[in-house]
């Protein structure tokens, strides 16, 4: 009540204060030079009144109220605020910023400025997000951040991407702990990217604060709030805009692909398959009839505003994207509201609440594999219609997986929908002059619905995508969490220099997931009718399970955190954090993750103050061990989730068996990461530097390693159980460098660059185990990727070529695998000379994880017109081409057009045959170097000048065009070197993924 | 200032409230393994877990034949299934995926019978005999079918193996092997009923035919003829009169058979997992490629018959038809349309092909229905016969009764009844064998045992073949303990 009294009379106040008004003129100068500033922003403060200062750097406002507030700002310089009290000239001097430095950074638990940090932390900001206009956040670090590398399994809408820290540090669970307003929240596909403030890498043993959970590196986002005083600021962010496919893969014409095929089958004395090819013509290029030109669009709403003591900000967007393969089988839409409040209760006493609601629906088609549309698209034949005999045209024998790829696309109806809310809350009490007790309660509740209609459907007889009974599945999945922090804070500056800062707190977090769905048969053949309602063939998924699943995961924690400097000159800082997890063993709950970091700021050092390059530098070390608590649960004990059916009396009946194999000593993955680094500003604060260098070895890795057949793991519904062993060290620097200019009054320039390089090597894998595998190449083979000691992670192990056998001669002076070697087929290199070709002959062949990554940014600004433009690029990893079918009648890329005919006539493309041949084994003819530079976005705004906007509301008026994804220069033959599935061991496949579309899009901000 | 104290309480209340130690103790979500058996259900539930495996076997049959001279590897191509493929060219080796499915799927049924027989004691409860009993049958079949593909294996009775024990079992001659399976059958065979209550379960009759037939394995003929003459003195099993029905859906577990194994098409299954499947893959796998007409359903064209095999059948016997599909003459007959696989003979294993009519839930190919028949009267017969007429046996003229039983049938009269005796008789019991039970996987074993392999299988090198590798990754994964079996 008090409160609302003050502030009616605070109003009152003011109102007849604004009864006088004056006139305001001035001269703002460069405080350095003394030279006068042209072209600086004067305005009255929560007023749109204002102007800008001529070219002698004089202004005049007319009609100003007496005791308001004059705002000068000029970007580069530090802002001034100045009161009017009377008529008299003004004389306004404007000190260079240094603003960078004083840049907030979120540590956990806790905030620093840029200046303080004594640990790799990396900051992606608002306007960043704003110029990339990324459809999920993720996008916005990818190549904006030295270190962090962004990899997605598809460029289909709503596809999740994966977050790198640093290499890939575990053969497991790569991600980082994503923390969103102190909430975890692990999937950003249900976060506006408009709503973010800044977007916060601890990429070092800064993550420590998080113990367990740090190993994988630790991102918080900070959404947006409002300010204090803050008149209530209306924006709206528009764009739409159309997307399109970058690639088409070469795939032969119907008259190429009918020759090529008569060639195989002539080559093993078969009947031609294709008598006469005249009149096949150039058939059907079925990539040409799947890719389309699919819709984006996006509106954001934020309203944002504050008073003396409360802020808020409301934010409202709606996002929806269908797929340039599929369309709206393939759309993703998302819905969003948030509510930010905060409240100084006294002036000691402070709450603020927050609520994110979400909704996300997503349709999906059978993507990046054997049997994917695109799979499909590429491999079926061109010499069939799309359309035959009244319905699609029937892809007969061309392989079990090979069907019509148009016919796919009409039988897809997957669709997953997500309603989330998220909500937080805290209060902050400072006491004693010195201390802060604060506590915070975050939460989240989410339910998933997935629903799978399966149509009868029939592709030509014997595909494996052909349904005779309709099906349908409905999963109905719900998680909720909840974190519960408090903790205390004592800051206090002793003599003025020696500044202390203890930091001392608990966190409780629960996560819960319940698991349920049914499954139904005959349910009805068409979509809108299809209901588990219609059929008593239904039943639930877990059938033979004694209960539905569900999970209940927990950690307990303590840490305190100790800071240290002298006159901001020395900085050091501790952290101790003690975890208990559930996912433990009872010999191995708890543990201790303890890390250190120091600074030296050597700039302030008197040996520098003078100098006239450096404006700031500092060194920095850090040290700790972090940990890695991403395993499945309850792997300590032998559990009876396995499955146990057989049919007695002619029905199933369900038992009960053994699951994953148990091992009592498992334990979290410790990792022991080191960091030295600089930061620095210099010529003028025009140039900032940030390099780092770093080892991260994990230890006690969690792998599954195979296991002997004696324990059963291959039983069904068993696996092999999970044992530390396995040991990674990433090794690597990163380099971040700006730029930032005036050229002239009106041309501003900003440059950046970065670069990470990675240097992964398994160090050891388990005892008495050499090797683990995964990933899949073609069908039937062996899978292809590699965890083996003294390689990369995920290393690609096949033969190695040496061309192609040229004549008879030849192919009987060398070592074959088997006799059906012929001239024409790949040499494979007897790699350890032992006279024969096999299994031991199999080697390192290209691996999927880069050498260096980088990204380059470059932006202008031209009086109102500004522009950005954003590069990335990937240099030396290998992708696997894994999208062909290998079928005699499937069709092919053009590069069969290059084929091995007879001697001479070519070494690097083999000869095609129906008859058995070794080609198609896992060898460097299927691996290509995946290099690229991708221009991800290009923009050009402009906005409105103030002049225009005089007599308006607004405050702001940009409109612009963007295009992301122009172009990617690579040697990669595939659609997208991009893709990649981020599993360690097994990425770098390429079974014809879904490409990242180009977009061409409008937009437009308005401000008021 | 009451306000702050407030606060301040507040506040060491949150301190002191956040939670103790013992709130990371979570209870699984499921049973722990180690904490069961606690009544009778457990039993029978876990029972029913050794029992699931039984279903893995589908490839044991397929290798059986395929490996044999009956039919050949088929399939898309050379490398569709290369382990099938290099099995039917006799050119194998320790790195073989389907070896090693058998072998980790046949391990691992005899893990979940031992894990029942780790806690036999734990809790008592009438009609535990039974449970017992059909435990040690599963425990004899899995071990059976380890030692028919391996020799001496690892030998591990009433205890899980737990991670880290696997390294200090050593391999078993193949004696001690047959010495359980032995041991089992006789307990099984003592303990079981004749009639089980529900449809599936092992029965005293298969008990004791499996336990005659690992007699005849180890040419222990006496034993195998006493225990196979009580099956057929049991008066519980008959041939059927019409051969031409046996294989079919609708005649499952029908007075024949012995013991089945038991297939449904209820539930959907995927190539990720095929040992979860309750279909008989084998089916789908033998199925005709590309198939569509009527009767039968589409399949991968593997296991198929060789033109040696068709013409073994003597003329006017009647399993011809039923054994073997003429695919072209079928087509020609019906406007049926098919695709020509690898290896293509012209012929299909007839018995254990797709057939229309089942739920086709999918993947179609996986979830086919069919049981399939482990042992069939007519395969007793022949085995007593065999027993019988050995000549440490000598009684050729009760041989020669059961022979011609089986023959009677598949000729519809007496006329082709055979009268031989000594090594012809032996000869006739073994190319009776190959006729009446082809496509049913015993074939390449019969060949092993009898000494015939190598003159009738292209590229079988005695000495070493007569066996299959054990699989190289599973000797590296149990410490490199175990020698290579010879010649691999």
């Amino acid at each position: 009540m008090k409160i609302k009294i003050l502030y009616l009379c605070a109003l009152f106040f003011s109102m007849i204060m604004q009864g006088q008004t004056v006139n305001v003129k001035g001269t703002v100068t460069e405080a350095s030079s003394g030279l006068p500033l042209p072209g600086v922003n004067v305005v009255i403060k929560n007023t749109t009144k204002g102007a800008s200062t001529d070219f002698d750097g004089n202004f005049t406002i007319e009609d100003v109220s007496l005791n308001s507030i004059l705002v000068v700002s000029y970007l580069g310089f530090q802002t001034q605020e100045i009161k009017i009290v009377d008529d008299k000239p003004l004389s306004i001097a404007l000190v260079e910023d240094a603003e960078a430095l004083n840049e907030v950074v979120v540590i956990g638990y806790g905030t620093q400025t840029k200046k303080e940090v004594t640990g790799a932390v990396s900051v992606v900001s608002s306007e960043t997000i704003e110029e990339l206009k990324p459809t999920r956040v993720e996008q916005a670090l990818q190549g904006q951040v030295a270190g962090v590398n962004i990899t997605s399994t598809s460029g289909s809408p709503g596809s999740a991407l994966t977050i790198n820290i640093r290499g890939i540090s575990t053969n497991g669970d790569n991600r980082p702990l994503i923390l969103v307003d102190g909430n975890v929240i692990e999937d950003l596909s249900v976060l506006n990217p408009n709503d973010i403030e800044s977007v916060n890498v601890l990429k070092d043993a800064t993550a420590g604060i998080y113990g367990v959970r740090a190993a994988n590196g630790v991102i918080l986002i900070k959404t947006k709030t409002g300010r204090k005083n803050m008149p209530t600021t209306v924006e709206i962010n528009a764009w739409g805009g159309v997307q399109e496919t970058t690639r088409k893969l070469p795939t032969l014409n119907a008259t190429e692909y009918a020759l090529l095929a008569n060639e195989a089958f002539a080559a093993n004395g078969e009947a031609l398959p294709f008598p006469d090819v005249s009149g096949l013509g150039q058939g059907t290029n079925w990539q040409d009839e799947v890719f389309e030109r699919a819709p984006i669009y996006s509106t954001a709403v934020s309203i944002r505003g504050g008073t003396e003591t409360q802020t808020f900000a409301y934010g409202a967007s709606i996002f929806s994207q269908d797929g340039i393969v599929g369309g709206n089988r393939a759309n993703f839409t998302r819905l969003n509201q948030s509510l930010n409040y905060s409240l100084d209760v006294t002036e000691n006493l402070k709450f603020n609440a927050g609520v994110i609601w979400n909704y996300t629906n997503r349709n999906r088609l059978n993507e990046g594999g054997i049997g994917s549309v695109l799979f499909n698209a590429v491999n079926n034949a061109p010499t069939l219609p799309v359309r035959q005999n009244g319905g699609f045209s029937i892809s007969e024998g061309l392989g079990n997986e090979v069907v019509n790829p148009l016919q796919q696309i009409q039988n897809s109806y997957n669709r997953q929908h997500v309603d989330r809310i998220s909500g937080v809350a805290g209060l902050s009490y400072d006491f004693l002059d010195y201390f802060t007790a604060q506590v915070n309660y975050q939460f989240n509740y989410t339910e998933e619905g997935i629903r799978t209609f399966l149509p009868e459907q029939f592709y030509g007889s014997g595909k494996v995508f052909n349904i005779f009974t309709s099906q349908l599945t409905e999963n109905e999945n719900i998680f909720r969490d909840y974190t519960f922090d408090a903790f205390l804070k004592y800051q206090r500056s002793f003599n003025e220099v020696h500044n202390l800062s203890v930091l001392l707190g608990t966190s409780v977090f629960k996560t819960e997931g319940f698991f349920s769905g049914f499954i139904g048969f005959d349910v009805g053949n068409d979509i809108a009718n299809a209901s588990l309602d219609n059929t008593s063939n239904v039943e639930s998924i877990f059938i033979g399970l004694p209960r539905n699943p569900f999970f209940d995961s927990r950690l307990l924690s303590y840490f305190t955190r100790i800071q240290y400097d002298y006159k901001g000159k020395y900085l050091f800082s501790a952290v101790l954090r003690r975890d208990g997890s559930s996912a433990f063993g009872p010999e191995n709950k708890f543990g201790y993750f303890p890390s250190f970091s120091a600074g030296w700021v050597a700039s302030d050092e008197s040996f520098l103050e003078n100098n006239s390059f450096f404006d700031f530098l500092k060194l920095r070390a850090s040290y700790g061990i972090l940990g890695n608590d991403r395993i499945p649960a309850f792997a300590f004990v032998s559990t009876l989730d396995g499955e146990a059916t057989y049919v007695l009396d002619g029905t199933r009946a369900f038992g009960q068996a053994t699951g994953r194999i148990a091992n009592p000593e498992i334990q979290w993955e410790q990792q022991k990461t080191f960091d030295i680094g600089l930061d620095a500003r210099f010529l003028d604060n025009k140039f900032d530097l940030t390099m780092d260098y770093y080892i991260r070895r994990t230890e006690d890795l969690l792998v599954s390693p195979q296991v002997s057949g004696l324990l059963g793991p291959s039983a069904p519904g068993a696996s092999a159980p999970l044992v530390n062993a396995g040991v990674i060290e990433n090794k690597g620097f990163e380099l971040a460098l700006g730029y930032n200019d005036y050229i002239g009054d009106d041309f501003k320039i900003s440059a950046r660059y970065n670069l990470t390089t990675i240097d992964n090597e398994v160090i050891s894998v388990s005892d008495g185990v050499e090797f683990l595998v995964g990933g899949a190449f073609g069908i039937g083979q062996d899978p292809p990727a590699r965890m083996e000691t003294g390689f990369p992670l995920g290393y690609f192990r096949g033969f190695k070529t040496a061309g192609i056998f040229q004549n008879q001669a030849q192919v009987e002076s060398l070592p074959t695998i088997n006799d059906n070697v012929r001239p024409g087929d790949l040499i494979f290199v007897d790699i350890n000379n032992d006279g024969v070709i096999d299994d031991d002959d199999r080697t390192n062949i290209g691996n999927p994880i880069p050498d260096f990554t980088m990204g380059f940014n470059l932006s202008f600004e031209y009086k109102n017109f500004d522009f950005v433009a954003y590069a990335f690029a990937s240099i030396g990893n290998e992708i696997v081409r894994n999208y062909e079918r290998n079928n005699p009648l499937t069709n092919r890329t053009t590069y069969y057009l290059d084929r091995w005919r007879g001697e001479g006539t070519s070494n690097s493309f083999p000869r095609v045959t129906t008859g058995a041949n070794s080609n198609i084994l896992f060898s460097d003819f299927y691996v290509e170097d995946g290099s690229f530079l991708r221009m991800q976005n290009i923009t050009l705004g402009y906005s409105l000048s103030d002049k225009a906007l005089e007599n308006s509301k607004l405050s702001k008026v940009r409109f612009y065009a963007a295009v992301q994804n122009l172009f990617t220069l690579t040697e990669y033959q595939g659609f997208d070197p991009v893709l990649s599935s981020g599993a360690p061991i097994g990425g770098g496949i390429d079974g014809g993924g879904y490409p990242n579309p180009r977009q061409f899009l409008l937009g437009m901000n308005l401000k008021f | 200032m009451i306000k702050t104290k407030h606060i301040y309480i507040i506040l060491a209340m949150v301190f002191i409230a956040s939670c103790s130690d013992d709130f990371v103790d979570v209870d699984p979500p499921f049973a722990n393994s180690a904490d069961y058996f606690n009544s009778e259900e457990d039993y029978q539930n876990a029972l029913i877990g050794a029992y699931d495996l039984l279903q893995t076997t589908y490839i044991n049959v397929m290798i059986g034949e395929i490996a044999s001279d009956n039919t050949l590897s088929g399939g898309e191509s050379a490398t569709d299934v290369i382990g099938i493929q290099e099995i039917d060219e006799m050119q194998h080796n320790p790195v073989n995926q389907q070896l090693r499915d058998i072998w980790g799927w046949m391990f691992s049924g005899v893990n979940r019978a031992n894990y029942i027989m780790q806690y036999e004691d734990k809790t008592p409860f009438p009609g535990k005999e039974n449970v017992i009993a059909q435990t040690r049958f599963l425990r004899a079949y899995y071990y059976f079918e380890l030692v028919k593909f391996f020799g001496d294996v690892p030998l591990v009775r009433d205890r899980v193996v737990e991670f880290g024990d696997e390294r200090d079992i050593p391999k078993a001659p193949k004696e001690d092997v047959y010495a359980l399976i032995e041991e089992d059958l006789i307990y099984a065979a003592n303990n079981l009923p004749l009639q089980q209550s529900e449809t599936g379960r092992a029965t005293k009759g298969a008990a004791q035919a499996l336990l005659g037939k690992a007699y005849l394995y180890q040419e222990k003929y006496a034993e195998a003829a006493d225990v196979l003459q009580e099956v057929i003195n049991s008066g519980q099993y008959a041939l059927l009169e019409d051969y031409s029905t046996m294989f079919e859906n609708n005649n499952e577990n029908n007075i024949e058979s012995v013991f089945e194994v038991q297939y449904t098409d209820e539930e959907g299954a995927g190539f990720g997992c095929l040992q979860c499947s309750e279909g008989n893959i084998a089916v789908g796998f033998n199925g005709i490629r590309n198939y569509s007409g009527p009767v039968f359903g589409s399949g991968f064209s593997f296991n198929v018959p060789t033109q040696d095999v068709v013409d073994a059948f003597e003329d006017g016997d009647t399993r011809l038809e039923t054994a073997i599909l003429d695919i072209e003459a079928w087509a020609e007959e019906t406007g049926a349309t098919y695709a020509i696989g690898y290896k293509h003979t012209g012929y299909y294993n007839r018995k254990y092909i797709a057939r229309q009519g089942d739920a086709d839930i999918g993947d179609a190919n996986l979830t086919n229905p069919n049981n399939y028949r482990a042992i069939r009267y007519a395969d007793v017969l022949l085995m007593a016969a065999e027993a019988l007429a050995s000549p440490e046996v000598g009684n050729d003229s009760q041989a020669l009764i059961y022979l011609n039983q089986v023959r009677e049938r598949a000729f519809g009269s007496t006329a082709n009844n055979l009268s031989v005796g000594g090594i012809g008789l032996r000869n006739a019991i073994q190319q009776e064998r190959r006729v009446e039970l082809v496509g049913e996987g015993h074939r390449f074993f019969d060949l092993v045992r009898t000494g015939e392999a190598a003159n009738a299988i292209d590229g079988f090198q005695t000495g070493k073949n007569e066996v299959f590798p054990i699989p190289l990754i599973e000797i590296e994964l149990a410490g490199n303990q175990w020698e290579q079996n010879p010649g691999y």
